[in-house]
This record gives structure tokens, C-alpha cells and sequence, in this order.
């Protein structure tokens, strides 16, 4: 545990520090695949169910109608097990499936589902989902699902969720130093805060 | 959506849920490991949570008796720090050291968590049935119950307990407490506590109360100094006077110290009578009669002030007005403190300041709910019952007797002449350890409760004069020991009631628990408590516990006429005692107090403001006193009374008249826990029985001394450097100006 | 390389002087019309402070600090980002308590032209946008020169694996550690930061709502405790605000390195003239250059009362 930190902070010291505020030599903002490693849920939530587009018989359902908190809160938050039965108890369709069934079971023994992280940041990051959801979503007006895929990757077409970006600080800076258009409209540019403090905390 | 009705209280159980899995992300490490961490989840949430976003619940800090309003920020169902409550007319969002490590107090690892039985494990029922089976055929004057200063509900349940006991044995104990001076008030101005407005006074006189510090509210008067010292108030930038033989908080915050000899206060407050007379203060008769013997020659040589100083401070007070003087322990722990106190209270009626700074109180209209504040005769009293072996059932709640009693009264062998005794304890302390049963309490995180406090402040942004108000606290956070299976804390307001309805079952059946109580005897007074008949009981409640803080009609009290002072005799000082020449001050520090509070880590490593020292006690000695003994910082000193010793560290501290030295109390425990076991050593142990002759407090101050060195020397682990208090050449660190020198009126 | 890339933008952490350079704020960052021009400063009026320790307390409850202990503390390696110095009137060399002691509370200055920041080997600690001198935890090599050149002696250096080895917070008391900041590791420096997490949510707030921040809508940790309301703390850079106005009022100028005050005072002084009353602001160690964001307020006594 404790090694891994220093290995880190020597990383975090020269490659990654060095990567981002070189920004001649910097590579392009990356949307390569640097997929993480499968995560075991005591649910196998089908997100692409959920999410997915119709074609692949998804619902299309909103990433933040469930990650509700995303808008105005630093981390987007997993939905209460109250919100899964809102909608499950009007589908009796499914009533009788095997994951369904665990479902009803947490909530009628009112025990909290144990969801393991998947993106999970170092403790020493601050990363806030509001102001990338206020910045992007509403004030660039871009897709949702766009939106939350530059961090997350493509969720709408997976099962459990998996981590797709590396979410390194030089990929994180790869994209702050890029400019952004500030709305949807204006032509006027600006791009992420740089300053180390920001997001280490 | 389901309409689900939780109500807040299991909404609480199911953020506990949330807070168990969440814990990890404060101290965690670092690297990515997806996978690993929990997700904080909720079975169901209310909307004003959000994880992430911090909630503040209204509740009230019990950490002393000023009894602070306080917020306390909850994050995933996790208590996390206390903030002060803005509203409040007590500490204005404002907090102490003290009141900020009360979290410790909760997240204390060495909470008791179970009740024990003769130290084993054993259930609630059991444990209640335990106490059902050893009162069974025994009378209700064979039953004592011991507390610290109480207030509220659960004191009201309390009286009912004892009522259904048969027992009139109620002890309210406080090892510091302000008993002297209540009594002295209750004669000088008729109340036990009046208001005394330092924001308004020009010039305050404080004769050893610590009012920074350790006296009676601090927050609250910390609030009023800084008024006080305002250079653009109307009444202009106040002057503050200290008299006392050990430097306090306050004393080191005074325009001018003046460390007098011990026990001289009373001679001096005469004296300075005298010189006021002298100055042409029209002095009541009988009061200038007291008064006439003691000219500033006398009084210089007495208490080692010099006299020109006695009248500059005369003439101080003459030309400035109201003026504020004030007694506190320093001056009070004599065998003659009651006559001091009341010698000094005689000031503030030749200076013409009763009316002005020294203000009717109001207070609560429930007798039943306004506190009962614990003095050390209360103990005395105890003592001599349990001595007689009258008494086979005794309960201990808030108090640790065992620990803060002098060795001289053998307590701790006569509460073992008890049959049965109970504890209410967080802690395995001293008083716990010497007990059959122990109960576990809940932290005050975790417990409802009103509180009313030991000092109903001055009304506030537009109160009524006779503004007076009770707290509410309730619980910020699932307990961290439930009740499963037996187990588990209980707050005090529960185990009473669980008591009562062995006695009653009849009269408490509709009561589940104490929050049911709580809020049926609230609302039964509602009208009372500010709200109309016609309101909505829900709305009211909801809207009170939210607030935390209850605004009410006070029964104000009328300054009486004073007592005569014609009965004022002061002893002459008395000569030093030759086998023991030092006085010794125990003295009580703003983070320390009595000691309850040691296992708090945070308190432990605050260093004391005046010394600077940490996680030890340490005997104050002056340089001059020192260096006749051969003392120098550092060598462990043997500190003897006829009662007793203690070892520790010298300190040599300008702050202490050369014929006393001063130990810290609150340190020094046996049992309690891993922070306050084993450091220092407790002074209380050592102090002689002397009682103040008027109320039978015991005489802090009244322990004649001796040091000798132990050969021993260590180095003091402290925050100031090598050099002390040295600014070491520099100019400018901390600067010091003269008033007339700098323009305060302008001031943003 | 990576070592000549960062040797190459060296002077992109550095700040060369405070008059010209406000460090690299980083407008673009900002969406146009919010450009919030924010420099976090702090008044301590020495006269109110009563020298109480709650500040201290309640900076431990704040930001994740760890009770060291007798024996560490003795070491010198005790963590109280804020502490409160004690002095004593002194005459012939010997300690005077008729005026009392004084008292002054001690953290990290944050100081325009930090000393820290310029010996940090890996840049470590550096000057952010809304003038903070920050330390970035995991970024930190543990060589302790910034401590080494603080003349304050504000920096702590974490001697120890203070949560897991020394057990410094047992369980449950870890389930009071603040969420919004890390617990820092053994190997690091940490240090008072104006408790940034607090100053993060202000301005995250007032981002949402598209305004400014308020003047007193962060409080630090300290400034919400103190009982007499001793600290103000605000944006330097916002004329309305309480600490702006104070610090103009008391005659101290961010950007100075000698206050026109003291000259002035000292100008008189050479002449022999009495000096007419002065206001009382000043900054500790302000000949040392490191133009602190800190300024104190002289405590007052009544030399003649009594």
C-alpha cells in the first residue's frame, strides 16, 4: 500500500507533471481504450438495458435520472435502492428475474446494496462531476451520453460498467489545456483549470 | 415513486449504513484500484441529502455547562466536525477548544460499549433487572444519586425517579464550580447569577475569574470582551484589571496583572474601598464601616500590591464608569472565600455599576428544567452519608467523584461501603471502575436532550429583556454502538426512563423511549415555548429541533437589596506556615477543566496558552521562588501537602506570586483511557480539607505546600522554544502598542 | 526527457516579483464575465485574540491533523498547521508579567513571494490563480528544504504513516476525518492551505450561480471558531470586502515591501518629531521580502491605567 504511494508520487513527479505542462510535446487528447479490470457487482446491473440506444434495446434512459447527483454535487452518486423499486414495481415483466429478485430482497431487508467502485480516483484527487456537467452539458449543450463518456466510455453498451479511460492525471491535463468553446453558441474559447491545487487535494 | 414514510430517526439507522462503507475514503491510500472501495449507497434517501454536500444539524455541545448552541456538519451519515450555531445568544457561531474536541468525545475509542457487571458483559435487561432486584426492600433515604450539574428533561425525569424511590438523595457535584460566588451573589445582589455586562463597562476588575477561560460561559464572555475592547464602541475601548496570585487566560489578556498574595482579595477589594472613599466615592455607611481599617498603606503590605497602585486603580474607576468587578475562583477557594466574594461583590455597589453591568437575570418558567449546578458541599454531604454507611444503592451519572475528591476524605473507601453501586459512564474512569454496574451512555452526538444554560445570556439582536431559552440536542448520526442484542449505549434520558417504568410502569407505558418523552413534554408546553395552540404539533416540533434553540418569556428575577456588610470580617493574612511555606493553586485550564474531558487527544496536545506545555502536568513556580530553591526548568519536583504529594515538572513562570506555585487539575487519571491514563498527576488528591466556613465548598486554594527536588530532571516537551517567551531581538512579531498611540476609533 | 521538460517550464511555477506578477492566474479557465480576480488574504487582530487555542483545535478538526504524542511532540514533530506563540514583556533580560503575555497565532503566510516555493526541488509547492501557496501532497519528495527556508516555520513535515503505523486515528475516530481533504502520508510536507476545501466550495457555488464569491461566504476553520472574532479572511482584490477594507485601513499594501507608514513613521522619528497616532497593521518579517498575505493587528494596552 504504502509503495504503491511512492511509486506514485514519482510518477505523479516527473512523467506526469512533465507530460502536462509540456504542452509542445504533448500527444493528443486520447480516446484510446485503456479498459480496467472487470468489476464483480453483487448486482449485474445491465447498463446497456438501461441506457442503450434503442436499436440494441436499450431505454435510453438518462445517465443522471439514476447518477442523479452528478449536476450538483461532486461525485455523481450511486441511486438509493428506492429508486431502482420506483420503477421496478410497475414492471412486472420482469418481477420474476434473478436480479430482480435480489433487488426486491435488499430493499425489503432495507439493506443498502454493496456497489463496488469502478472509477475510482485517488483520495488525493478532487474531481468534481458538477462543474464538468454545468460546463459540457448545459452550457455547451452537448449529448448526455457524450458527456459522460469522455470519463466514462461507451457505459450505454455494457453490462456492468467497466473503466475504459486510464484517468491519469496526464490524461486528465490532456484535455484541460485543450480549448473549449465556453457555450454553445459563442465562438469564444477557454479550457481547464491548471493549477495543481484545483484537483489535488 | 413509493411513499415511503421514514421518519428522520430511521433515516438515520440508514445513513449509518452509508457511514460504515464510506469511511474509507478519508484516510485512504492512494493508487487506483478500481474494484476494491464500496460505493456509498443508501437503501432511501431523503432529498436534502446529497452525497458530497455536507448537512449541518442544530444541537447543543456538552463539553460544560455554558451549554453552547452548536452545528454539527454530517457527511454520509458521518459526524464530522461542530461548528457554532449563528443564532445563538450564547456563542454566536463562535466555539471553544473544548466544544470542538467534543467529537473526540464520540468517536472515543474507549467508550464503554456494553453494560458490566462486576467488569463482565452483561445485557440491558439484565442489567436493569440487576438494579430492580438491589432495590428491592430498600428504603428511599438508603438510596443516593450523584450527578454533575443537570438540566432539562432527563433532570425532570431524574426528580421523578427519585420521587418513586422515596429519596430526597440527589448530590449535584462539580469538582470546579462557581457555588462560592452563586451564595455571595444570592447576597449581594440577591440573585445567584446576575448578568454581568462586560460589553458595557468601561473598566472591568476581575478578582481571579477566568472569564476567557474556565468561568461559567467563556465563549459567551469572550463574545462581550471583544465589544469590550472595541476602540469605536461609545463606551470606548475598555481597561482590563487582573487580580490574582496565578496568572489565567484573562489575566494574561489584562492591561494590567497584578499578582496579589493568595487569599488577599477580599483585603484588597476593601482596600481599594477605602481609597474610593478617599477619592470622594460616596460609600454606603456600613460599607465604609468594613472598610475603614484597611487604608492602602495596610492593604499594600497585606497583599504585596503596591499602594500607589491601589489608588491609580481607584482613581481609574472613579473617573470611569460603569465599571464591572467581578470574583472567581481564584479568589474564592478560602476558608474565608465566601467573605472575599462578598467583599468584592461591595465594589460594584459603591462604584454604582448594580443596574448597569451587573443586570437582572431572567430564566427559565420551568423550575423542573433549569439546572441544578453541582458544588463541592454537595459531595461533602455525600461523603458523610456513605461514611455512616447509610446509604445500600448509589448512582453515579456525569460526575467522577472517586477521581476529583481529596484523598483526605476517603472517598473511594466510603462508596465502597455502598451495597450497590451504578455508573452512567462513557468511560471505564475511576468512578466507573469503583462501581458494581456500569452502564454505557451515548455521546451527545447521539442522544435527545434539552438543555438550559448554566448562564442565560444577555438578550440578542432583538430579544426581549427577558429573553431566556432552552436547547434542544439531538442525535447527528446513528450510535456507533447500537442496541443489539443487549448491547449497545443508552442515552441518559433512556435508562432513566427504563427505571421508571420499573417503578411505574403505569404512568410511563405510553412512552417507548425518551424521544417520545421529550417531545410530548415539549409539545404539552408548546404554547410556552412560543408557539400557538392552534399550530400544527409536527411543524412546531419539527421546526424546534431544527433551530435547536427554544426562545421563551423569562421569569426575570429582581436585583434585591444587598446584605449588610457588617458582617464582613477578613481574617489578617496568615503567616506562612513554616514547615510548608508555598500556597498551592490548583488551577483550571480552559482545555482541561475538571479533568472529564482528558481522554480527548486533541485537548492533550492543545498546549496550555500560558505555558505552553503539553501531555503532562507541570508545577508553576516564579523565577525568584525558584532560584532560592535551586529550581531550574525541568527537575522533577516532590510538591507535599499534609494531605498528600505529587510529582512533577517545573515550570518557572513570571505569572505566579513567589509564594505560590500552581498545578494544573484534570490531568493524573488512573482509569479512563489511553490518552488521559498516566499523564500528569492529579492535584486533586493532595488538597487539604479546608471548606469555605459560609457554604462548605471546598477551599481550592486553602493547601499549603512544599517542593523539594527529586534529583530528577527532564527536558519539558512544550511549544515555546529554548528561549521561552523571548522575541529574541526582533522587532516585530508580536507587537505591542500604548492606547494613546494608535487611532481604534476609525477602525473597520 | 522528461526532467529537461520540466526544467524547460521551470518558470511557469515561478512567480518573479509580486508587483508585477499575480503568478499565472489562468483566465482562460473562466468562461468570459467571470473573471474573478480573487487574492485570499487574512487579518488577525491581535488585539482580540485572547490566546484560547480554539482555532488550533479547530484546525485539527478540520484538516485531518494527527495527535502526535508526548514523545514525537518533544521531537519537534508535532502537526498544528495553526499554533499559537506566547511572548513575554521583557526588561533586563528578564520576563514581565504585569501586562500579561502576548499572543499571536502562527501559520503558514502564504506569502506572495514565497521562500518555500522557490527551493522546492519537484515544485511541489507553488502560487496558485487565486494567490494560495499551495502543496501538492503527492507531488512532494520529502526534502524539507521549503520548511528549511520558511522563515515563519509554518511547514510540517510528516516524520511518520501517521493512520496506519501509529495508529493515530483508532478506530472509530476515523470516522471523523474530513472527506473533502487526504490524510497525508509519511514522507510529505503539509502546511495551513487557508483551508482550501473550504474556499473550493465557495467558489464552486458561486460559480453555479454566476456571480462572484460574497465577502464572508468562506470562513476557515479558524476564523469560524475564534471566540472574539480575532481573523477576517476574504479576497484582497474585492474593495468591499471586510479584509480589503482592513487592510487599507491599517495602511498595509499587499505589493510593498516597506509600507509608506513606516517610512513615514521613520522619517519622523530621524527628525526627532513625535509621530501623530498610527493605525496598527503590520506583517511579521516583512524585511524579509516574502510580501506575507497575512497581516496583524497590533495588540493595544493602557501603558498608564494602573
Amino acid at each position: 500500500m504504502h509503495f504503491s504511494l511512492r511509486l506514485f508520487t514519482l510518477l505523479a513527479g516527473l512523467f506526469l507533471a512533465a507530460a502536462s505542462y509540456a504542452a509542445d510535446t504533448a500527444p493528443k487528447l486520447t480516446t484510446a481504450d485503456d479498459l480496467g479490470p472487470e468489476v464483480a457487482q453483487p448486482i449485474e446491473f445491465p447498463h446497456f438495458r438501461h441506457a442503450g440506444d434503442e436499436k440494441d434495446g436499450g431505454m435510453q434512459i438518462n445517465c443522471m435520472y439514476c447518477h442523479t447527483y452528478a449536476r450538483r454535487s461532486i461525485v455523481a452518486g450511486i441511486p438509493p435502492v428506492q429508486k431502482c423499486i420506483g420503477c421496478h414495481q410497475n414492471i412486472p415483466s420482469v418481477r420474476e428475474t434473478p436480479r430482480i429478485k435480489q433487488l426486491f430482497e435488499y430493499y425489503d431487508n432495507n439493506k443498502a446494496i454493496p456497489w463496488k467502485k469502478v472509477h475510482d480516483l485517488p483520495d488525493f484527487v478532487r474531481f468534481n462531476h458538477e462543474r464538468h456537467i454545468k460546463r459540457f452539458y448545459f452550457q455547451q449543450d452537448r449529448p448526455y451520453q457524450e458527456v459522460c463518456g469522455y470519463c466514462h466510455g461507451d457505459v450505454k453498451t455494457m453490462v456492468v460498467a467497466r473503466r475504459q479511460k486510464s484517468l491519469t492525471m496526464g490524461w486528465c491535463a490532456n484535455c484541460h489545456q485543450k480549448d473549449h468553446p465556453v457555450n454553445a453558441t459563442s465562438s469564444e474559447t477557454g479550457h481547464g483549470p491548471n493549477d495543481c491545487f484545483t484537483c489535488h487535494k | 415513486m413509493i411513499e415511503n414514510d421514514f421518519d428522520r430517526r430511521d433515516f438515520l439507522k440508514v445513513l449509518g449504513w452509508g457511514g460504515t462503507a464510506v469511511a474509507l475514503s478519508g484516510c485512504g491510500y492512494t493508487s487506483i484500484e478500481d474494484g476494491k472501495e464500496t460505493v456509498t449507497s443508501y437503501v432511501t434517501l431523503p432529498s436534502y441529502v446529497v452525497p458530497g454536500i455536507s448537512n449541518y444539524f442544530n444541537s447543543t455541545c456538552a463539553q460544560c455547562e455554558a451549554g453552547c448552541n452548536i452545528m454539527v456538519r454530517v457527511r454520509e451519515g458521518r459526524a464530522l466536525k461542530s461548528e457554532g450555531n449563528a443564532a445563538s445568544p450564547i456563542n454566536r457561531g463562535k466555539m471553544c477548544g473544548l466544544g470542538q474536541a467534543g467529537i473526540q468525545a464520540h468517536y472515543n475509542p474507549d467508550r464503554v460499549q456494553t453494560p458490566l457487571l462486576n467488569g463482565k458483559a452483561v445485557s440491558w435487561d439484565q442489567a436493569l433487572k440487576e438494579i430492580e432486584g438491589k432495590l428491592n426492600g430498600v428504603k428511599g433515604d438508603e438510596v443516593a444519586f450523584i450527578t454533575g450539574t443537570m438540566s432539562g428533561h432527563a433532570q425532570a425525569l431524574l426528580g421523578n425517579y427519585m420521587d418513586a424511590l422515596g429519596s430526597k438523595n440527589h448530590f449535584s457535584y462539580e469538582a470546579v464550580s462557581p457555588a462560592v460566588a452563586r451564595a455571595a451573589n444570592k447576597k449581594a445582589y440577591g440573585v445567584a447569577m446576575p448578568r454581568f455586562r462586560i460589553d458595557k463597562a468601561k473598566v472591568v476588575v476581575s478578582f481571579g475569574a477566568d472569564f476567557l477561560g474556565a468561568w461559567v460561559s467563556p465563549v459567551y464572555f469572550s463574545q462581550a470582551y471583544a465589544q469590550f475592547r472595541k476602540g469605536n464602541r461609545p463606551e470606548g475601548r475598555g481597561v482590563l484589571v487582573q487580580i490574582e496570585p496565578k496568572m489565567t487566560l484573562t489575566g494574561a489578556n489584562a492591561d494590567r496583572w497584578l499578582g496579589i498574595r493568595p487569599g488577599t482579595e477580599g483585603i484588597f477589594a476593601l482596600g481599594l474601598i477605602n481609597a474610593l472613599g478617599a477619592a470622594g466615592v460616596k460609600v454606603p455607611a456600613d460599607i465604609a464601616a468594613a472598610a475603614k481599617d484597611y487604608n492602602p498603606e495596610r492593604v499594600g503590605t497585606d497583599t504585596g500590591v503596591a499602594f500607589d497602585q491601589i489608588n491609580k486603580l481607584a482613581a481609574l474607576l472613579k473617573e470611569r464608569t460603569p465599571s464591572l468587578v467581578l470574583a472567581g475562583t481564584a479568589a474564592e477557594g478560602y476558608a474565608y472565600g465566601s467573605q472575599n466574594a462578598m467583599a468584592i461583590a461591595m465594589l460594584n455597589h459603591v462604584l454604582g455599576n448594580v443596574g448597569k453591568t451587573v443586570e437582572a437575570p431572567a430564566s427559565v418558567p420551568f423550575p423542573q428544567l433549569a439546572p441544578t449546578v453541582g458544588s463541592r458541599s454537595a459531595l461533602t454531604a455525600l461523603n458523610a452519608g456513605l461514611a455512616a454507611g447509610k446509604y445500600k444503592v448509589v448512582f453515579s451519572y456525569g460526575a467522577n467523584p472517586v477521581y476529583s475528591a481529596p484523598a483526605a476524605m476517603k472517598f473511594k473507601d466510603n462508596f465502597g461501603k455502598a451495597g450497590f453501586k451504578v455508573a452512567f459512564a462513557q468511560y471505564l474512569d475511576e468512578t466507573a471502575k469503583a462501581a458494581d454496574l456500569v452502564l454505557p451512555l451515548d455521546s451527545a452526538m447521539e442522544e435527545w436532550a434539552t438543555v438550559v444554560p448554566e448562564y442565560m445570556p444577555a438578550p440578542y439582536e432583538g430579544h426581549a429583556e427577558n429573553y431566556a431559552q432552552v436547547s434542544l440536542r439531538q442525535p447527528v448520526m446513528e450510535k456507533l454502538y447500537p442496541n443489539k442484542e443487549g448491547s449497545g449505549t443508552r442515552s441518559v434520558g433512556d435508562i432513566l426512563l427504563a427505571l421508571l417504568k420499573q417503578r411505574k410502569p403505569e404512568a410511563y407505558k405510553g412512552f417507548d423511549d425518551f424521544y417520545a418523552y421529550l417531545r410530548s413534554a415539549v409539545l404539552e408546553k408548546k404554547t410556552v415555548f412560543g408557539a400557538a395552540a392552534k399550530d400544527d404539533n409536527d411543524i412546531f416540533w419539527n421546526d424546534t429541533v431544527g433551530k435547536g434553540i427554544v426562545a421563551l418569556n423569562g421569569v426575570t428575577a429582581k436585583l434585591a437589596g444587598r446584605a449588610s456588610a457588617s458582617e464582613l470580617a477578613l481574617p489578617a493574612p496568615a503567616a506562612p506556615d513554616a514547615a510548608y511555606p508555598l500556597r498551592l493553586i490548583p488551577s483550571v485550564s480552559a482545555s482541561m477543566r475538571d479533568g472529564r474531558n482528558a481522554n480527548e487527544p486533541w485537548l492533550q496536545e492543545s498546549p496550555d496558552p500560558l505555558t505552553t506545555i503539553v501531555w503532562d502536568s507541570w508545577v508553576e513556580i516564579h523565577p525568584k521562588t525558584a532560584a532560592k530553591l535551586g529550581i531550574v526548568e525541568g527537575d522533577i519536583v516532590d510538591v507535599s501537602s499534609k494531605s498528600g504529594s505529587i510529582k512533577a515538572q517545573a515550570y518557572l513562570f513570571p505569572g505566579i506570586h513567589p509564594d505560590a506555585v500552581s498545578v494544573p487539575v484534570g490531568y493524573g487519571h488512573e482509569a479512563m483511557g489511553r490518552y488521559a491514563n498516566g499523564t500528569g498527576a492529579n492535584v486533586f488528591a493532595m488538597l487539604d480539607p479546608v471548606f469555605d466556613k459560609e457554604t462548605g465548598e471546598l477551599a481550592l486554594n486553602e493547601t499549603a505546600v512544599k517542593i523539594s527536588k527529586t534529583g530528577a530532571r527532564v527536558i519539558i516537551v512544550k511549544e515555546e522554544g529554548p528561549i521561552g517567551g523571548s522575541q529574541a531581538g526582533r522587532k516585530k512579531i508580536a507587537v505591542k502598542v500604548s492606547a494613546g498611540k494608535v487611532d481604534l476609533t476609525k477602525e473597520v | 526527457m522528461s526532467v529537461s521538460n520540466l526544467l524547460e517550464n521551470w518558470s511557469k511555477f515561478r512567480h518573479t516579483h509580486p508587483v508585477e506578477d499575480k503568478g499565472h492566474p489562468d483566465w482562460e479557465a473562466y468562461p468570459s464575465g467571470l473573471k474573478t480576480d480573487i487574492k485570499w488574504a487574512m487579518a488577525i487582530d491581535l488585539d482580540a485574540c485572547t490566546g484560547c487555542n480554539a482555532c488550533s483545535v479547530a484546525c485539527y478538526a478540520e484538516n485531518n491533523l494527527p495527535v502526535v504524542g508526548k514523545e514525537k511532540y518533544a521531537h519537534g514533530q508535532e502537526m498544528h498547521w495553526m499554533r499559537i506563540e506566547r511572548y513575554w514583556g521583557e526588561e533586563n533580560g528578564e520576563f514581565k508579567a504585569e501586562q500579561g503575555a502576548q499572543f499571536l497565532p502562527m501559520m503558514c503566510q502564504h506569502c506572495e513571494a514565497a521562500p518555500c516555493e522557490t527551493v522546492c526541488p519537484v515544485g511541489a509547492t507553488n502560487h496558485t490563480e487565486d494567490g494560495l501557496n499551495s502543496q501538492i501532497y503527492n507531488r512532494c519528495i520529502g526534502s524539507r528544504y521549503c520548511s528549511a527556508n520558511c522563515p515563519f516555520k509554518v511547514r510540517y513535515f510528516n516524520w511518520y504513516n501517521y493512520p496506519e503505523q501509529e495508529e493515530s486515528w483508532p478506530a472509530p475516530m476515523h470516522l471523523q476525518l474530513n472527506p473533502d481533504l487526504t490524510v497525508r502520508t509519511k514522507g510529505v510536507m503539509e502546511k495551513c492551505t487557508f483551508c482550501k476545501q473550504r474556499t473550493y466550495v465557495a467558489r464552486n457555488n458561486a460559480r453555479n450561480e454566476e456571480r462572484e464569491v460574497a465577502d464572508g461566504e468562506v470562513q476557515t476553520a479558524c476564523q469560524q471558531a475564534c471566540p472574539t472574532g480575532a481573523i477576517s479572511f476574504g479576497n484582497l482584490h474585492d474593495p468591499s470586502s471586510k479584509v480589503a477594507k482592513q487592510w487599507a485601513q491599517q495602511g498595509v499594501d499587499i505589493i510593498k515591501e516597506v509600507q509608506d507608514k513606516d517610512k513615514e513613521r521613520e522619517k519622523m522619528e530621524h527628525e526627532g518629531k513625535e509621530p501623530e497616532k498610527m493605525v496598527r497593521g503590520y506583517r511579521i518579517l516583512e524585511e524579509l521580502r516574502p510580501y506575507p498575505s497575512v497581516m496583524y493587528l497590533e495588540r493595544v494596552r493602557e501603558e498608564s491605567a494602573v
